[in-house]
């Protein structure tokens, strides 16, 4: 009943897809997991990473791969200066006031781009091959913007495990004051993470850019920010290599859901959507995730 | 019936909630006079008013609560499919179909509130947040995937409220009809928030507020009390989507009704004014949307007429307002100026 | 905790909201000067006093258009559209009623695509600005917010953006349409591929889930139908949707020969790009909205080559006084003429010389040439007159044909134009009196490998 090609593509596209998912979630995980500050403006950083691909390949003829490492230095130094500018008063402050000043932020970024660089979508065309697999053809495109993010997700698990930085990091998280008496500058790690947060989500922006290669305009990031929350939560807010994990399974729920509800649909003749509908299932899995297990799906 | 015991401490609680709600009635009450004075501003004070209720009902549970529902705006989404269905499938009900719309609306804003409140409200900070933007989508998806009460496209009903109400009735109800029924709104919401504020349940609020674990440990049944405030606010929400959305805007579209950017409004215009309060909602919409009417048909024009070129210059530099005032006054404008003012009078104003 | 904090933030408050207020002025006054361009506005006054002293008076049309937020493109397009009509008619004589002159005005204000934001500038453009008719904002979700505004003061709104046939079943008697509605869009290239192949059966599909989008496919698959087509598949993707291989694997599975379907331009680009990585195969594809964007083929290259869609309007169409057709009267400016004067206000009222043209552009100037012919009939400005005028014009514009149902105000004059990527260019294919080529059919890029 099912087209095995359909399900072959739908395994690789999950598994390409959640890769992206989960080095955007971890973007937003990063701050929130050091600051507790949820990044509502997430999507501004997302359509910055993308725009710096965009113009770096189309104008100047950058290899895309290479404009990753660009968009992550220019989100570090925009963390940085955004953390001494306005969060660093924020820090424990309620939530209300960092939801809405992480969303100003975001309002403020995607009206400058906005006015910078017209409202007109743009894309580019990247093509380095496809690969024809038992009737499913893989973009390799795809698979290297996949890659990228296996990359960032390392180099941050690394960062946070295996230096003395992420030791610190640890140790402010855990118990900030303690950190102070042992001689921890607490607000330089809160202010490296929060550039090093925002780099990453610049740079997933720019790997999201690869991935689609369409798309880019200043709004583009909104539907984003409301995806990385979703696997954020799966993942257990804060948790790095579970942003990574949590975004694969998302991208498999999202591809099986689709099939079961594709499914139900032919079979029961049901005038029902069921793209839509797993966007709705998933949802739903996420209140499920909460309700069971509010630490995460992917937290030790 | 009762004895005079009994009664006066309820008096006392009455006057106390006179004495909140008096400077948010009086304000309300000159923008009824401004709604008559100068009929050609109805529909911005009818669009201040919506943002002010939009505030105001979000302030119940929020403001006194310090959770962030960012799900809100589906309360409202509730009250305007309230609304839409009761005209869509019962429009020979004629005038009775907005009684029995709102009713509807009310009854699936407490459901929803009973549901999310069950599961939600045992979660905090941005769990709780997020699990509420989780309902949100979860429900419109539902709608659009499910192709429930006419799916993504919604239900588009001026021709069914002109059906039940006739073409007077109908320019009527979506336009002086709606706009009283939103002062009414405003009045029992400001009401509403006042007997909170004056009564256990509102002292009860604010301890949880302050410490939620200590609040527990007094005895108090957290619970109880959040999810008494929190349907409250999703039944004034309700009402308020059910008049504005539905019988002024006739039109209710998935994408449009459960916009969390409306949850986000919500916020702007809470922290503007000052969250907890009962003029703050009412002071930050004014801004809001004040600022916004006069910067787009006023300046943008004028610049125009000297050559100047700006579209939208107006959003950029409100995004960097609000951050300032977050950053230099977290207790919003109203909070910040009652902490500042010296006169105790004006300071009970402000409260 | 958040009392030490608080204490802290007070302390400096002031001065911190001070420096933030200023830098947020001076930013402001920076990008103003970057975009402005202070001078031609001087230059321009004496000109306009001139042309005031040959008319009698305004007419007022007024308008809420999205010139920020999503719709901004759109609008912004409208906008310069509806003003080089507006232009072109004072340029020529300007509107005649009981022998006098009247300069036509357009006022607009930027709703921000918000549609809280519509009703309050509908209103203060009818009670305020004293406008006599309206254009309504661009989409049909703002359309429908400001239809109860209009209908209330009983003004006049004509529709030149929301294709919404919806907005017309709901007994308004002020509003009307100038564009084709969206249950028609693919009709005009279903009845091609019918000419081009009789035999050609199964057909495919696939649209975005919007309003819109989704009143469209359901209007294709009955015409479809009654033309004698087999839906092979019929499905809908959601608007921000990251990758549609799995629900194009799906559609390749079925072996449609046509494949009709998308939404609006970001998915549209998608699609198409997507379909080609699939290795779907069509003789024919028409996609909706993106490929009339100039940036489509920009984007994708040659998989654009061949792609069908409908459109309300091509710059390159061949409407012109000679084929009028019978019945219909020639009015307005030509497309020579209507593209001159889009391209001068682009650059000299809106300070846009880069704004490239669109059929939202057509679609507002054709919404005021309706009007102003209305004015004329009706010889008043009275609502009521205007509106019973308008059920009687049957022009023939540089928009096509425009025609509209008394009953409903919906428009049942104009068609959609079919129009195809061939090498790298917009070409027109049908209808056949209009159209520029033959259409390419089936298509070598999408057919054979």
């Amino acid at each position: 009943m099912v087209d095995p090609a359909l399900v072959l593509s739908s395994v690789v596209t999950a598994l390409l897809v959640g890769c992206i998912y989960g080095v955007l979630t971890l973007g937003l995980n990063i701050v929130f997991g050091v600051l507790r500050i949820v990044n509502v403006g997430f999507g501004a950083f997302v359509m910055l990473g993308a725009y710096i691909t965009y113009f770096l390949y189309k104008d100047y003829g950058v290899n895309p791969l290479l404009t990753i490492p660009v968009s992550f230095a220019i989100g570090f130094a925009l963390g940085y200066a955004m953390y001494y500018a306005a969060f660093r008063r924020l820090v424990g402050a309620p939530e209300l006031s960092t939801l809405l000043a992480t969303f100003a932020v975001g309002v403020l970024i995607q009206e400058l781009a906005r006015i910078a660089w017209s409202p007109d979508i743009r894309g580019f065309t990247w093509d380095i091959g496809v690969l024809e697999l038992a009737g499913v053809r893989i973009v390799y495109s795809k698979v290297v913007a996949a890659l990228s993010a296996l990359a960032v997700v390392a180099g941050v698990y690394y960062l946070f495990t295996r230096t003395r930085f992420g030791l610190a990091v640890r140790a402010v998280v855990q118990d900030p004051e303690g950190a102070m008496v042992v001689g921890i500058n607490v607000d330089r790690i809160y202010a490296v993470s929060m550039a090093l947060g925002i780099g990453v989500t610049v740079a997933g922006g720019s790997i999201l850019a690869i991935y689609l290669q369409q798309g880019i305009e200043p709004y583009m990031g909104i539907p984003y920010t409301l995806l990385a929350f979703v696997i954020a939560v799966m993942a257990g807010l804060g948790s790095i290599l579970g942003s990574l994990y949590a975004g694969i399974l998302f991208g498999f729920f999202e591809a099986a859901s689709f099939l079961a509800f594709s499914m139900i649909k032919d079979a029961l003749g049901l005038d029902i959507l069921p793209y839509v509908l797993t966007r709705s299932a998933a949802f739903f899995l996420l209140l499920l995730t909460l309700l069971l297990k509010p630490e995460g799906l992917f937290r030790r | 019936m009762a004895s005079g015991g009994g009664l006066e401490p309820l008096l006392d609680t009455l006057k106390a909630a006179a004495r909140k709600a008096g400077p948010a009635l009086a304000v309300y009450l000159v923008l009824l006079a401004a709604y008559f004075i100068f009929p050609e501003r109805r529909q911005l004070i009818a669009t201040i008013l919506f943002y002010a209720l939009l505030g105001g009902a979000f302030n119940i549970f929020m403001g006194m609560t310090g959770y962030v529902d960012f799900g809100y705006v589906a309360f409202l989404a509730m009250g305007a499919y309230g609304m839409a269905i009761a005209f869509t499938y019962m429009a020979d009900l004629g005038y009775w179909a907005i009684p029995v719309g709102f009713a509807i609306g009310a009854i699936l804003a407490s459901i929803l509130a009973g549901i999310v409140g069950g599961i939600a409200l045992r979660l905090r900070g941005a769990y709780f947040a997020i699990a509420t933007i989780g309902v949100n989508e979860g429900i419109r998806f539902l709608i659009e995937g499910g192709n429930l009460l006419g799916g993504s496209v919604g239900l588009l009903f001026a021709g069914k409220i002109k059906e039940a109400l006739g073409d007077d009735g109908f320019k009527m109800i979506t336009s002086t009809g709606s706009d009283l029924i939103l002062f009414g709104l405003a009045f029992l919401t400001v009401a509403v928030t006042a007997l909170i504020l004056s009564t256990r349940v509102g002292f009860a609020l604010q301890a949880i507020r302050e410490d939620e674990d200590a609040a527990k440990a007094l005895g108090i049944n957290v619970t109880k009390y959040k999810l008494i405030a929190f349907t409250t606010s999703a039944v004034l929400a309700s009402l308020l989507g059910a008049t504005f959305w539905s019988l002024k805007g006739n039109y209710v579209e998935p994408a449009r009704v459960f916009n969390i950017h409306y949850t986000v409004e919500a916020i702007i215009v809470v922290m503007l004014g000052g969250a907890g309060t009962l003029l703050g909602p009412l002071v930050g919409a004014v801004i809001y949307q004040g600022f916004n009417f006069a910067l787009n048909t006023y300046v943008a024009p004028f610049l125009r007429e000297l050559g100047i070129h700006a579209l939208g210059i107006h959003l950029p530099i409100f995004a960097l307002i609000l951050l300032a005032v977050i950053v230099a006054m977290p207790e919003g404008i109203v909070g910040y100026l009652r902490a500042r003012v010296r006169s105790r009078v004006l300071r009970e104003v402000l409260a | 905790m958040p009392s030490p904090l608080r204490a802290a933030a007070s302390n400096r408050a002031v001065i911190v909201l001070a420096a933030i207020v200023l830098v947020a002025v001076v930013a402001a006054a920076a990008i103003l000067l970057l975009r402005g361009g202070g001078g031609e506005a001087e230059t321009e006054a004496p000109q306009v006093q001139q042309a005031e002293e040959k008319f009698a008076g305004t007419i007022k049309i007024g308008a809420s258009l999205s010139l920020t937020g999503r719709y901004s493109t759109e609008g912004t397009r409208t906008l310069a559209g509806a003003l080089a009509v507006v232009e072109w008619i004072n340029d020529n004589g300007g509107v005649e009623i009981g022998g006098k002159r009247y300069k036509l005005e357009l006022i607009y204000y930027d709703d921000e695509s918000q549609p809280d934001r519509v009703i309050a500038i509908v209103e203060k453009l009818i009670k305020e600005d004293g406008v006599k008719v309206l254009l309504a904002p661009y989409s049909s979700g703002l359309t429908a917010k400001a239809a109860p505004v209009a209908e209330r003061y009983g003004v006049v709104m004509v529709s030149h953006g929301g294709a919404s046939d919806k907005i017309f079943q709901q007994g308004y008697k002020y509003v009307v349409q100038v564009l084709t509605p969206a249950s028609r869009y693919f009709q005009s290239t279903l009845d091609m591929i019918r000419k081009l192949d009789p035999d050609a059966k199964r057909l495919a599909i696939i649209y975005k889930e919007s309003e819109f989008a989704r009143t469209v496919a359901e209007g294709t698959r009955e015409y479809a139908e009654k033309l004698g087509f087999e839906i092979v598949f019929f499905e809908s993707y959601p608007a921000d949707a990251t990758d549609l291989t799995p629900i194009l694997t799906k559609l390749k599975a079925a072996q449609p020969e046509i494949i009709l379907g998308g939404g609006h331009f970001k998915d549209g680009v998608l699609l198409v790009k997507q379909m080609k990585e699939v290795g779907i195969k069509a003789k024919l594809i028409g996609i909706l909205v993106a490929p009339a964007h100039p940036d489509f083929y920009k984007e994708l290259g040659e998989i654009a080559e061949t792609i069908v869609y409908p459109s309300q309007w091509e710059p390159s169409v061949k409407y012109s006084p000679e084929n009028t057709p019978p019945g219909y009267e020639w009015y307005g400016p030509t497309i020579e003429e209507f593209v001159e004067y889009y391209n001068r206000v682009a650059a000299e009222v809106l300070g846009k010389p880069d704004l490239g043209l669109s059929y939202h552009a057509a679609e507002g100037g054709a919404a005021v040439l309706f009007i102003a012919k209305a004015i004329e009939e009706a010889q008043s400005l009275d609502p009521d007159r205007i509106r019973d005028a308008m059920n009687k014009i049957r022009i023939y514009t540089f928009f096509g044909k425009l025609q509209i149902d008394p009953e409903t105000g919906l428009q049942i004059g104009h068609e959609m134009v079919v129009a195809q990527w061939q090498n790298g260019k917009r070409v027109v294919v049908w209808p056949e009196v209009v159209a520029e080529a033959a259409p390419v059919y089936p298509s070598p890029v999408w057919w054979e490998d």
